[in-house]
């Protein structure tokens, strides 16, 4: 196994074009029957649009096979496996009262009845009504979750919808500076920034919390949901180092047996 | 028959006192202007007995003022993250454990109302539940029961109760 080490040298903002300035990237996993893909490396310190190099990026994380099933499954499932219904209705034995036979058997002209809250009664239970908290809950298998963040970045990179920037770093803290850049760049009405850590520098942070539909994202917190509902994904170098390094171990892994195992509960995942 | 009776009264009134004369303080054109006899006051005649029905009396209910949800605030900006922190993280953290909303007892579980009754009963039989709150712990413990009874007698085996 080749642990590649990564070496960035970041320039102040006042460099102009250099492609010297990123370092070029040494795939893990060489691919071996596919093509490289390749991106640019952006900056975030002006707002009009410098490219400070052109890095490689592995085809096995951006370059796959668009699978649009693969993603609608994690779209289904993320939106679906954390509901729980606690709409609830009383069954003839939970209402109050009813215990008692309301007339005799016999001899009152009347239907024959047993209990006040029988469903056929108003005020009655209800016999096949929603019952207490009812989950959605299941999991995908593994490598599906797996596929389906491979898939939505590969689709994110060939609609040109994906940016690489070389960090967070902006010079003000003002809103409109970003929303300036993100016009002058085309980048989308909204725009997931994902850094590698989740604390970001101050004053992105400062610029995107009053825009609502300018999110900022650690690595971790990055899923199929989030970079469909954003049009734009904009991932730092680092993140692009660290989303690469985690997909290509889970695709790599001796030990798979381990993780596509069923769900036990009560098992710490 | 009465009325000719009436009218050779009046005659015959007449005839006895001359200076008399006959006043009519009522006219037939005043009782035909002022209409027809009310009756059967307060009754309201339904002419629609059934279909959607018009509000017609009282004030009109007019259609909700349509707000629109704001897409973009914190819960659904952010709806879905940290979904796949078992893939992108260090492995250990499963999904399952960061279902803040959920209760505790409901995170990772999938199952029947049986399965769910039984587990409940299981979690809360340690705490305060049981003594606190006795009547709904009747239910619950009559419903596993009924349960029991009904899916092991009536129903085949792997039928859902759902």
């Amino acid at each position: 196994m080749i642990f590649w080490v990564h070496l960035l040298n970041v320039t102040g903002s006042s460099s102009s074009l250099s492609t010297t300035a990123i370092m070029p990237r040494v795939l893990a996993y060489p691919p071996k029957y596919k093509r490289v893909q390749q991106a640019w490396v952006e900056n975030l310190d002006t707002v009009e649009e410098q490219k400070l190099g052109l890095i490689d990026l592995h085809p096995d994380v951006f370059g796959a096979q668009p699978r649009i099933d693969i993603i609608h499954e994690n779209i289904e499932w993320q939106t679906k496996y954390r509901q729980v219904r606690y709409d609830h209705t009383k069954t003839r034995a939970e209402v109050r009262g009813g215990g008692r036979k309301p007339w005799p058997q016999k001899g009152t002209g009347r239907a024959r009845h047993g209990s006040i809250r029988s469903p056929l009664w108003r005020g009655g239970g209800l016999s096949h009504g929603p019952r207490s908290p009812k989950t959605y809950f299941y999991m995908l298998p593994f490598y599906t979750r797996v596929h389906g963040l491979i898939s939505c970045l590969s689709v994110k990179l060939a609609q040109d919808d994906l940016h690489i920037v070389n960090s967070l770093e902006i010079p003000t803290d003002d809103p409109k500076y970003i929303e300036d850049l993100v016009d002058s760049r085309t980048w989308g009405p909204s725009v997931l920034l994902v850094d590698e850590m989740d604390i970001m520098p101050r004053n992105i942070t400062a610029a995107t919390d009053s825009i609502l539909h300018y999110n900022l994202m650690p690595v971790y917190g990055l899923n199929v949901y989030s970079m469909l509902k954003h049009d734009t994904l904009v991932l730092t170098l680092a993140a692009v180092n660290r989303i690469e390094e985690k997909l290509l171990y889970q695709l790599n892994r001796p030990d798979i047996c381990n993780v596509v195992k069923k769900y036990e509960l009560n098992q710490n995942g | 028959m009465s009325l000719c009776l009436k009218s050779f009264t009046l005659i015959c009134h007449s005839i006895k006192n001359p200076q008399l004369t006959c006043v009519r303080n009522r006219y037939h054109a005043e009782k035909i202007a002022k209409g027809p006899l009310l009756r059967r006051y307060g009754y309201k005649d339904k002419i629609l007995q059934s279909g959607t029905l018009p509000h017609v009396d009282g004030p009109p209910i007019s259609m909700p003022v349509y707000r629109p949800k704001n897409a973009w605030c914190e819960k659904r900006a952010l709806f879905g993250q940290n979904d796949y922190i078992d893939i992108l993280g260090n492995g250990e953290l499963h999904p399952t454990r960061i279902l803040y909303n959920v209760q505790s007892w409901l995170r990772g579980v999938q199952g029947n109302e049986y399965q769910i009754l039984l587990r409940k009963r299981k979690v809360f039989n340690k705490g305060i539940v049981p003594i606190a709150r006795p009547s709904k712990w009747k239910d619950l413990n009559k419903r596993i029961k009924y349960l029991y009874r009904f899916l092991n007698r009536k129903t085949k085996t792997g039928m859902s109760s759902d």
